[in-house]
C-alpha cells in the first residue's frame, strides 16, 4: 500500500528543489512585472477557487444529506472475497439436523473439529471456524453480526469471472453498469467522496456514470513537487480534460476536487479505541476506510476487496489463514470505529460462490454454487443465521454444491433500501422479484 | 461498415481522416501507440521517412530476428537468471548467489526493460498480450518455472502459432502448477486448468459444466516430474470416452491419455469460438475498447485461414479502415503510461538495473508490474477497468518525476533540448515541447492553459519567460494531459 518511492527525492532535496525554483522565479517576477501580471495575484486568486470550490463541496454534502428525501447518514461497505470462498468452512452447518453427518462423509478433512468451532447459540446448531474469533468476540452479543448461508446469484455458472459480474452487476451480466452505480442514481446527488473504492481498480459493481474514487491509499494520495505552482499544474490539468469524452473526463476533475478533501481527511488517519489491524492489504483499506468515516466526507458506498479464496489446494490451511486475516482486520476496523459510529457503518461481506461439497484430491475444493454472506454493523438483525437452508445430502446438493436458497439479491436489496434509505429496487436488481429476508432494520 | 483493404496503404488512403479528441488523424504516432509501446523521436522518424508497411515489414523481421530477450542487449543483462534451466536457478539459489524472488524480479525488470527499449516493439506488445491472455502469476508460488513459460512459451511462439503456444503452455509446470493440473488425478480430478483452458484459454463462455468435467478428465496425468520437469504419468490418467463441445475421443489407453489431450488442445485451439475470443481480445488491446463486429470477424478469419498463427491477425487489423480511424480511443494504462512517457521524454538510463528497478517499483505502485495481475485472466484491457484517482496522481507524479530527473537510475533530462531548436517566445517554447512530446500542437484553449500556468503571455520573450525555471513542471503538465494519456 505504500507509495513511498525508494528513489524518490528526500525531503531535504525537495525543499531545496523548491527553494531554488523559487528564488529563480522571485527573479523572473522582477523582470515581468511590468507585463501587469504579478505572481502574487495570480496565486492568491488561484487560492480563493480552491476555498470556493472546498465550500461548494460542503454545501452539496448538505444537499445529499438534508435536501435528499432518499438519503440517511449511513453508510454501506461491500467486502467481496475475490476467488469463492468456501461457505462451508466458514460458516459450519455444525448440527445433525443440519447436515454435518454428509460433510463428515465427503469432506471429512475440510470439517473443522468440533473444538475448534464457535458454536452459535439459537441458531439450531450453526458454528463459525475458529479464526472467526475476533469477529464473533467483539459482534456476536451486542447483535451487530449475522449470517445467511447457501447464497448464490441465479446463474449456473462456475465461472469466477462470470459469476462475479453477474453478482456485481446485480442479476444481468450485459448490464452497462453495476448495482451500486444505480444505487447512487436512486440517492441523487452527493459529495466527491460519496463512493469510494479502496484498491487499485474500480470494480463492476460501481462501473457506470456516478463519479466513484478509486483510492488505494488515502495517505499517498497527494500531489507532490511543483515548485510552488501546484494550483496553477492543477488548474491547467482541469482545463486541458474539460469537455473531454470518455471516463478521465470525468475522472481527473472528480480528483482533482477529491485531493483537497483527502488532505483534510488524513488528519482522521491512525487508529483508535485501542483496535490492532493485523496487516496486510486489507487491513490498510479499511484503516483508509475508517478515516474517510471519521473525516465525515460523506461517504455513502464503498467497496473492498479481498483476494486468494480460490481454494483448489490444500483448503485447510490456506482458506484458514485468509480467514484469520479477513476477520482480523474487519473486528479492528469495527473495534476502530467504535459502537457509536458503526451504528451507521453496515459491513456486507459476499463471495461469487461457495466450493464443491466435495474435497478433491489436492485437499481443497473445486468451484461449488452456494456460499455463505456476511453481515455486520449498524442496523444488522443480529445474532442470527437468516435465510433457507436445507439439510444437506445427495439429493439436496445442486450438482454437488450448496443450492442457491437465498439471493444475494435479496440481502443486497434489503441493505440498499433500509440502510440507504433506497426507495425502489427495480432499477437495481431489473428482473428480480424482492423478499426481504429479515437481515436489517430500517433506519 | 469496417472495410478490410488489400494492403495497408490503401487503408490508410480509405480511411476517414478522424481520431478522438483531442488527438488529430496521425498513421505515424497512432502506429506507433498501438504496436509499439509509444513512439520515440528515432522512431517517429522512420515510419515519417519509411512508411508504415516498410516498419511493420520491418517488426516482423525484428521479431524474429530478436526473439526472446535480444531486443535489448543492456537490458537482457539485468536478467542473468532468465536463460537458466530451472535446476540452475534452485542451484544458485540454494548455494546462496540468488534469492528466490530474484528469478520472477528480473522476469518483471526485463520485461519493462524490452518495452521500453526493445528494438523489436511489435513483438513485445505480442508478448505482453499472450502473457496475459495465457496469465501465469509471476509469483512466489512458481519462482523455479515462471521464466522458463516466459521464455520457452510465450516469447517463442509469438510470433508463431497459437495451437504451438497453447500446446506448449499445456505441458508447462508454471501453468501446471498454477491452474493446479500437477495435481488432478484420476482418482480425484482438479478441475481448475479444465476450466479455464475452455473460458480464459479458448472457446470463451459457451462450455456447459459437462465440458468442464470431460476436460479435466482426459487432461489427467499431466504432471511435474524430478527437476522441475513436465512429465506425463500415464498411471494417473483418467481413461474412458470423453465428449467437449463436439470433440470426442475414447481415450481407451491410459498410455494414450497425452495424445488425447493433445487433440482436444488442437481442437479447441481451431475452434472458431476460440478464433472470436482472440480476435475480440485482439482488437480491445489494439483497436478501441468497442471494436466492431465485423473486424472482430476479420481477424477471427485471418486467424482460421493462417492455420491459428498470430501475425495475419495483426496484419488484417492494419488493412482495416476501423484501426486507422480509432486514435485515441484507447486509454493508456499505467504501465503503458509510464513506459510511454520513457519513449517520449528519451529519458536514458545511467545504471541499468537501477533504471528497471526504478521502473519496477513505479509500475506496481499504480498496480500493473507486468505478469503480476493474480486472476488467470489477466491484466484487463479496457478503460472502465482501470479507473482511479490515486492511479491519476501517480501517473502525474510519475510525470515530473521523470521530467525534473528525481529518480535513481536515469540519466539526468536535457530539458531544453526537448525544444530541438531555441525557442524565441514562451508560446513557441511550449509549441515545441507538445509537438516533441506528445507529437502534435495543442488547442489555441490548451495552449491558453499552459500558459496560464506560466502566468504569462505566450509572446513573452524567452529570456524573460518563467519557463526556464518551471520546465520541468510544464513537460509534466503536457505529459498529463489527454493527449497523452490516451493513445
Amino acid at each position: 500500500m505504500s507509495r513511498t518511492a525508494p528513489h524518490a527525492p528526500d525531503g531535504l532535496a525537495l525543499v531545496r528543489y523548491a527553494a531554488q525554483t523559487e528564488s529563480a522565479l522571485c527573479a523572473q517576477d522582477e523582470a515581468w512585472a511590468a507585463s501587469g501580471w504579478t505572481r502574487r495575484r495570480f496565486l492568491s486568486g488561484l487560492g480563493m477557487a480552491g476555498v470556493a470550490a472546498l465550500g461548494s463541496q460542503l454545501v452539496t454534502t448538505r444537499v445529499a444529506y438534508g435536501a435528499s428525501t432518499a438519503g440517511t447518514r449511513n453508510t454501506l461497505i461491500t467486502v467481496f472475497l475475490r476467488g469463492a470462498a468456501d461457505g462451508l468452512r466458514i460458516l459450519v452447518p455444525a448440527s445433525a439436523a443440519l447436515g454435518v453427518d454428509y460433510l463428515h462423509g465427503v469432506r471429512a478433512a475440510l470439517v473443522p473439529p468440533s473444538t475448534g468451532l464457535i458454536s452459535l447459540p439459537g441458531t439450531g446448531g450453526w458454528a463459525l471456524n475458529a479464526a472467526m474469533r475476533p469477529l464473533y468476540d467483539l459482534l456476536w452479543n451486542t447483535g451487530e453480526l449475522a449470517f445467511v448461508p447457501a447464497v448464490a446469484s441465479p446463474s449456473v455458472s462456475r465461472s469466477h469471472f462470470q459469476s462475479q459480474q453477474m453478482l456485481e452487476r446485480g442479476g444481468s451480466a450485459a448490464a452497462s453498469t453495476g448495482w451500486l452505480d444505480r444505487v447512487l442514481v436512486e440517492l441523487g446527488p452527493g459529495t466527491t467522496f460519496r463512493a469510494v473504492a479502496a484498491g487499485s481498480a474500480a470494480p463492476a459493481a460501481l462501473a457506470g456514470n456516478q463519479p466513484a474514487l478509486v483510492l488505494d491509499s488515502l495517505a499517498g494520495f497527494t500531489f507532490p513537487g511543483w515548485a510552488g505552482i501546484r494550483p496553477q499544474a492543477e488548474a491547467a490539468i482541469r482545463t486541458l480534460y474539460r469537455g473531454q469524452a470518455g471516463t478521465l473526463g470525468q475522472d481527473v476533475p472528480t480528483t482533482l476536487t477529491a485531493l483537497s478533501t483527502a488532505a483534510k481527511a488524513r488528519a482522521a488517519l491512525g487508529v483508535r479505541n485501542g483496535a490492532v489491524y493485523p496487516g496486510g492489504n486489507f487491513s490498510a483499506a479499511l484503516k483508509d476506510v475508517a478515516a474517510l468515516l471519521r473525516a465525515e466526507v460523506g461517504l455513502q458506498v464503498a467497496t473492498v476487496d479481498v483476494g486468494g479464496w480460490d481454494t483448489h489446494t490444500q483448503e485447510a490451511v490456506n482458506l484458514d489463514a485468509h480467514l484469520t486475516s479477513a476477520a482480523g482486520s474487519l473486528a479492528a476496523f469495527m473495534k476502530d470505529l467504535g459502537p457509536t459510529r458503526r451504528q451507521r457503518v453496515t459491513v456486507l461481506v459476499v463471495t461469487e460462490f461457495g466450493r464443491r461439497v466435495a474435497i478433491n484430491g489436492s485437499g481443497g475444493t473445486d468451484h461449488g454454487h452456494g456460499s455463505v454472506a456476511w453481515l455486520l454493523g449498524g442496523g444488522v438483525v443480529g445474532k442470527a443465521v437468516h435465510g433457507s437452508w436445507q439439510q444437506l445430502s445427495d439429493g439436496v446438493l445442486d450438482h454437488g454444491d450448496v443450492p442457491a436458497l437465498n439471493s444475494p439479491f435479496d440481502v443486497m436489496g434489503e441493505l440498499a433500501q433500509k440502510r440507504l434509505g433506497v426507495g425502489s429496487l427495480a432499477t437495481i436488481f431489473p428482473g428480480h422479484s424482492f423478499a426481504a429476508l429479515g437481515v436489517a432494520r430500517t433506519v | 461498415m469496417t472495410r478490410i483493404w488489400p494492403s495497408i496503404p490503401q487503408a490508410m488512403a480509405n480511411a476517414r481522416r478522424t481520431a478522438h479528441a483531442p488527438l488529430g488523424w496521425d498513421p505515424v504516432n497512432h502506429v506507433l501507440s498501438r504496436l509499439a509501446f509509444g513512439p520515440t523521436v528515432a522512431t517517429r522518424h522512420y515510419v515519417s521517412v519509411n512508411g508504415v508497411s516498410a516498419w511493420y515489414r520491418q517488426q516482423v523481421a525484428a521479431g524474429a530476428a530478436y526473439s526472446g530477450y535480444r531486443g535489448s542487449p543492456a537490458v537482457a543483462v539485468c536478467g542473468p537468471l532468465l536463460s537458466k534451466t530451472s535446476v540452475q536457478v534452485v542451484a544458485l539459489k540454494n548455494s546462496g548467489a540468488v534469492h528466490e524472488w530474484d528469478s520472477t524480479g528480473q522476469l518483471c525488470r526485463v520485461t519493462l526493460g524490452l518495452q521500453a527499449w526493445s528494438a523489436a516493439q511489435m513483438y513485445e506488445t505480442l508478448v505482453d498480450f499472450f502473457s496475459n491472455h495465457l496469465n501465469v502469476t509471476s509469483s512466489h508460488d512458481v519462482w523455479t518455472t515462471r521464466h522458463t513459460y516466459d521464455r520457452d512459451v510465450i516469447r517463442k511462439h509469438a510470433f508463431g502459432s497459437f495451437t504451438e503456444m497453447l500446446l506448449a503452455s499445456a505441458r508447462h509446470p508454471s501453468m501446471l502448477t498454477y491452474l493446479n493440473l500437477a495435481q488432478s488425478t484420476k482418482q480425484s480430478v482438479n478441475e481448475n486448468y479444465g476450466r479455464e483452458l475452455l473460458e480464459l484459454h479458448t472457446v470463451g463462455m459457451i462450455y456447459s459444466e459437462d465440458d468442464v468435467t470431460n476436460a479435466a478428465k482426459i487432461l489427467t496425468g499431466r504432471t511435474i516430474g524430478t527437476d522441475y520437469r513436465y512429465v506425463y504419468d500415464a498411471n494417473k490418467h483418467w481413461v474412458g470416452g470423453v465428449s467437449v463441445l463436439g470433440f470426442t475421443h475414447a481415450n481407451d489407453t491410459a498410455a494414450g491419455g497425452e495424445a488425447a489431450a493433445d487433440a482436444l488442445i488442437r481442437y479447441l485451439a481451431t475452434h472458431p469460438a476460440t478464433a472470436q475470443h482472440l480476435a475480440q481480445k485482439m482488437c480491445l488491446r489494439y483497436v478501441s475498447d468497442n471494436p466492431s463486429a465485423a473486424l472482430v470477424s476479420a481477424l477471427a478469419q485471418a486467424y482460421l485461414d493462417s492455420g491459428t498463427r498470430i501475425e495475419p491477425m495483426l496484419h488484417t487489423m492494419l488493412r482495416s479502415d476501423e484501426f486507422w480511424q480509432s486514435r485515441g480511443q484507447k486509454v493508456r494504462r499505467p504501465t503503458e503510461n509510464l513506459i510511454a512517457t520513457i519513449r517520449a521524454l528519451g529519458t536514458r538510463p545511467a545504471s541499468m538495473d537501477k533504471a528497471l528497478r526504478t521502473m519496477e517499483w513505479s509500475a506496481r505502485a499504480m498496480g500493473h508490474a507486468p505478469l503480476e495481475w493474480t486472476a488467470p485472466t489477466g491484466y484487463p484491457d479496457v478503460a472502465a477497468a482501470w479507473r482511479s484517482s490515486s492511479t491519476l496522481v501517480t501517473e502525474w507524479t510519475m510525470h515530473i518525476a521523470l521530467a525534473d530527473s528525481w529518480w535513481d537510475g536515469f540519466a539526468r533530462l536535457n530539458k531544453t533540448s526537448l525544444y530541438g531548436r531555441t525557442p524565441h517566445t514562451s508560446g513557441e517554447a511550449i509549441t515545441l515541447l507538445t509537438r516533441r512530446l506528445v507529437g502534435m500542437t495543442y488547442s489555441a484553449t490548451h495552449n491558453a492553459a499552459l500558459q496560464h500556468m506560466l502566468g504569462e503571455p505566450a509572446s513573452t520573450p524567452m529570456a524573460k519567460s518563467r519557463l526556464q525555471a518551471l520546465i520541468g513542471p510544464m513537460i509534466a503538465v503536457i505529459l498529463d494531459s489527454p493527449h497523452h494519456a490516451l493513445r
